[in-house]
């Protein structure tokens, strides 16, 4: 009974401050806003345009960018502001089309457009070559239309509309594309990212954070007038871990449940995320109790909780794919409980994961759990004693 | 004046004494810095290993193999020759080349017939990157042949007659008549640890409006402030000894990030003077905005709910967790909404131009507007805070 009571008085505590809820709530979801609306980067080139003054070609053209797939297209009143956008990686490459291009087409000449992008830079180079395939499909229509112009006569407008018709159908040669990789091995973009990593940061982090309140009830003797009752310290120790397992569970609920209805995010076979997110709390409520007991102050809690809370989130694979980083930060990663974490929402999210194919993930951060647990137990229990 | 100064000096004491603010204000922002940076180390560049099965032989592959080692492609791509598709394949599905390209058999005598075959790029699921450059290749690759495939065509359709469109098209000697012609216009590439030590200084910076509040109403609720205003002190000159500790502690704190992010991990904060003041006017506007929460907030606990809401929230929407440029185009207006978003735009122009102080001028004019806004409503609103 007094075990409720003690997670009864730790929950409550929590739910009255409205600060904490600020925590527990509106700042993850704001971050699984941001964050989601941004992680599309690793797949898409952004591609900036300069049409003034190139008339209906130049929008004919930029419509082509634009429905390439892969590719994001924005606009740029001037070659200045198109230069400041790519130098400050807002765009990677930039196509500054001439003024008068609608006449030039219709000429002999041939037509030069500025491709901004460093040569030095490789980034920017990638996305040169996808731009320049782009511009290259639409100069064949325009050599198509320049020679059909002169072999049949007609207006040059009329040969470039029958040249877009017929470039859909004229066998040309294809560039296939085949999978030979097909398991993703990271999540999803957008929101499915973001929400699972950011469950994990959160749920980790606002643990850590919790610790400051085994530290208030430390320093003003709270343990040792609850043990001056008929109370065990075991019950104590249970007591306050079920009200910390408790918070980070209400927590990863509350994630899940707006992530599904407002980002739409399909969390995986419901039998094996409720098991990651159950083995996960253990390991929040571990992490945060052992914190409880290393830290002195409370403000050494509120200060290194986050700070490390967001490292051990960047090495785990919170922040960016460890797909995209070296094989020794790979490993490293996998030092924290979070890594695996990440991984096992990945085969959830990506792969059709069950709670077979997490089990080794699951065993591991169980050990996680166990071990912080117990040692947070252990010294907890020494300094009731 | 004085007293001002005393307060200043008894409070930064303390707070170095409680070793959170030498984590918070030094340590973390490095080792997050430092993470990043190291994490980031093989992805600031883009290179493709490309895996390629030339089973044609003929002169169209040979050709394209030649492009390929081209002077466009030859810091982008390595070349990886591959002895069958199956084991392009292979090698593409355990990331040995990010993706390859297959010429098949009759490839040079088909592309002059009726039924072309196609070119095959072998790609991976989890390097969509490698997967668009390596079709952008082929496509550009193709592009001549198709175009003459379609000029015929067109003209075919336009009334010629086939035999004599073939034979213009032979004598005419066609090439695509539009070129790209790229334009280097010398900006210097933005390394991971040139936005991100910035924007985690900036952020960790940000944390010291909510210990110097907080402290702000713990001294208030232990009688402090009703004890030094017994004394010959003017009331303003607590608050002012508060937020001067928080302005010497941010100026050391960003030096100090300065110096090693730059010595230590080959960080570009640009021209010294021009990052120096722009650093110097973000602190100066860290430190109104704790005035204002101090003249905001009634109690310790508002203090420290106000402060979180400001100092994540200016953090969010400035671009400190996420690289500003990469977000939606709504984000990255927002985030010249704040003072942090013009500091990180001063830092990656600073970078990136290698320019001087006329490069942060519009971010230091913009940042002090907002200074002078918040700390013109903080004095109007201090005199509450500071009645015992």
């Amino acid at each position: 009974m007094s075990l409720l009571a003690i997670m009864g008085v730790s929950v409550r505590r929590v739910l009255r401050d409205r600060l904490s809820l600020f925590f527990i709530v509106i700042l993850p979801i704001l971050v699984i806003l941001i964050i989601g609306a941004s992680v599309r980067g690793f797949s898409t080139f952004r591609v900036g345009v300069v049409e003034d003054g190139s008339g209906a070609s130049g929008r004919q053209l930029t419509a082509t960018l634009s429905s390439t797939p892969g590719m994001e297209v924005r606009q740029y009143a001037t070659a200045g502001a198109l230069e400041a956008a790519v130098r400050r990686s807002v765009v990677q490459a930039g196509l500054v089309l001439p003024t008068g291009m609608d006449q030039a087409v219709q000429g002999h000449d041939e037509i030069d457009v500025g491709l901004v992008a460093e040569p030095a830079n490789p980034t920017q180079q990638a996305a040169a070559t996808a731009v320049q395939s782009v511009l290259a499909r639409y100069a064949g229509q325009v050599q198509a239309a320049r020679f059909t112009t002169e072999q049949v006569g007609g207006e040059f407008g009329t040969s470039m509309a029958l040249a877009g018709h017929l470039s859909a159908s004229v066998p040309a040669v294809a560039v296939v594309s085949r999978q030979a990789g097909t398991q993703l091995t990271s999540l999803p973009e957008g929101f499915s990212y973001s929400a699972p990593t950011m469950l994990v940061l959160f749920v980790f982090l606002n643990s850590l954070a919790g610790s400051a309140v085994i530290i208030a009830n430390r320093r003003l003797g709270m343990y040792d007038r609850m043990l001056a009752g008929p109370v065990r310290s075991g019950t104590v120790i249970a007591g306050e871990a079920l009200g910390f397992v408790t918070i980070a569970l209400a927590q990863a609920v509350l994630i899940i449940a707006i992530g599904a209805v407002v980002f739409g995010v399909s969390w995986g076979n419901p039998l094996a995320a409720a098991a990651l997110v159950g083995v996960w709390a253990l390991v929040g409520a571990g992490a945060g109790m052992l914190a409880g007991t290393l830290f002195s102050t409370p403000e050494q809690a509120t200060a290194v909780g986050p700070a490390l809370g967001i490292a051990f989130a960047m090495l785990g694979g919170c922040m960016w794919p460890l797909s995209i980083v070296g094989p020794t930060m790979r490993t490293v990663g996998h030092f924290t409980p979070q890594a695996w974490a990440v991984d096992a929402w990945t085969r959830l999210l990506s792969q059709h994961g069950t709670v077979a194919s997490i089990a080794p993930q699951l065993l591991v951060l169980g050990a996680f759990a166990a071990s912080f647990l117990a040692l947070a137990a252990w010294r907890l229990r020494r300094r009731l004693a | 004046m004085a007293p001002a100064l005393v307060i200043a000096q008894k409070d930064l004491r303390q707070r170095i004494r409680d070793r959170s603010a030498i984590i918070l204000g030094v340590v973390a922002p490095l080792v997050i810095a430092a993470l990043m940076s190291l994490a980031f180390k093989g992805t600031e560049t883009i290179h493709l290993t490309l895996g390629v099965v030339d089973s044609d032989h003929g002169p169209a592959a040979a050709g394209l193999v030649e492009a390929l080692h081209g002077p466009g492609l030859k810091d982008l791509v390595t070349v990886v020759s591959e002895t069958s598709p199956h084991a392009a394949s292979d090698a593409v599905q355990t990331g040995r080349a990010g993706a390859a390209m297959v010429i098949p058999a009759g490839f040079s005598a088909s592309i002059g017939g009726s039924h072309p075959l196609p070119l095959t790029t072998l790609t991976n699921v989890n390097n969509t990157l490698a997967a668009e450059i390596t079709s952008s290749i082929a496509q550009s690759f193709v592009a001549q042949i198709n175009a003459d495939r379609l000029s015929v065509a067109t003209a075919v359709a336009g009334g010629e007659a086939p035999a004599s469109a073939s034979a213009a098209l032979a004598t005419a000697h066609l090439s695509l008549p539009v070129q790209a012609v790229q334009q280097a216009f010398g900006a210097k590439e933005l390394k991971t640890i040139s936005y991100y030590g910035p924007s985690m200084a900036i952020f960790f910076l940000l944390f010291t409006i909510s210990f110097t509040s907080r402290s702000f109403f713990v001294d208030r609720d232990q009688g402090m402030l009703e004890r030094m205003l017994a004394a010959p002190v003017h009331p303003l000159s607590v608050l002012l000894g508060k937020v001067l500790s928080a302005f010497v502690f941010g100026v050391v704190s960003l030096g100090i990030i300065v110096a090693v992010t730059t010595y230590a991990f080959g960080a570009d904060w640009g021209n010294p003077l021009a990052a120096g003041l722009l650093s110097l006017a973000m602190v100066l506007a860290v430190t109104a905005t704790t005035a204002l929460v101090i003249g905001v907030a009634r109690t310790q606990r508002q203090a420290e709910g106000i402060s979180s809401f400001v100092v994540f929230g200016l953090a969010l929407l400035g671009g400190n967790f996420v690289f500003v440029s990469v977000t939606p185009p709504i984000m990255q207006r927002l985030a010249l909404l704040t003072p942090n978003g013009w500091a990180l735009r001063g830092y990656t122009d600073l970078a990136t131009t290698g320019g001087g102080l006329a490069i942060v001028a519009v971010p230091i004019v913009a940042i002090l507007v907002y200074t002078l806004a918040v700390a013109a409503a903080a004095t109007a609103l201090a005199p509450r805070a500071l009645r015992p």
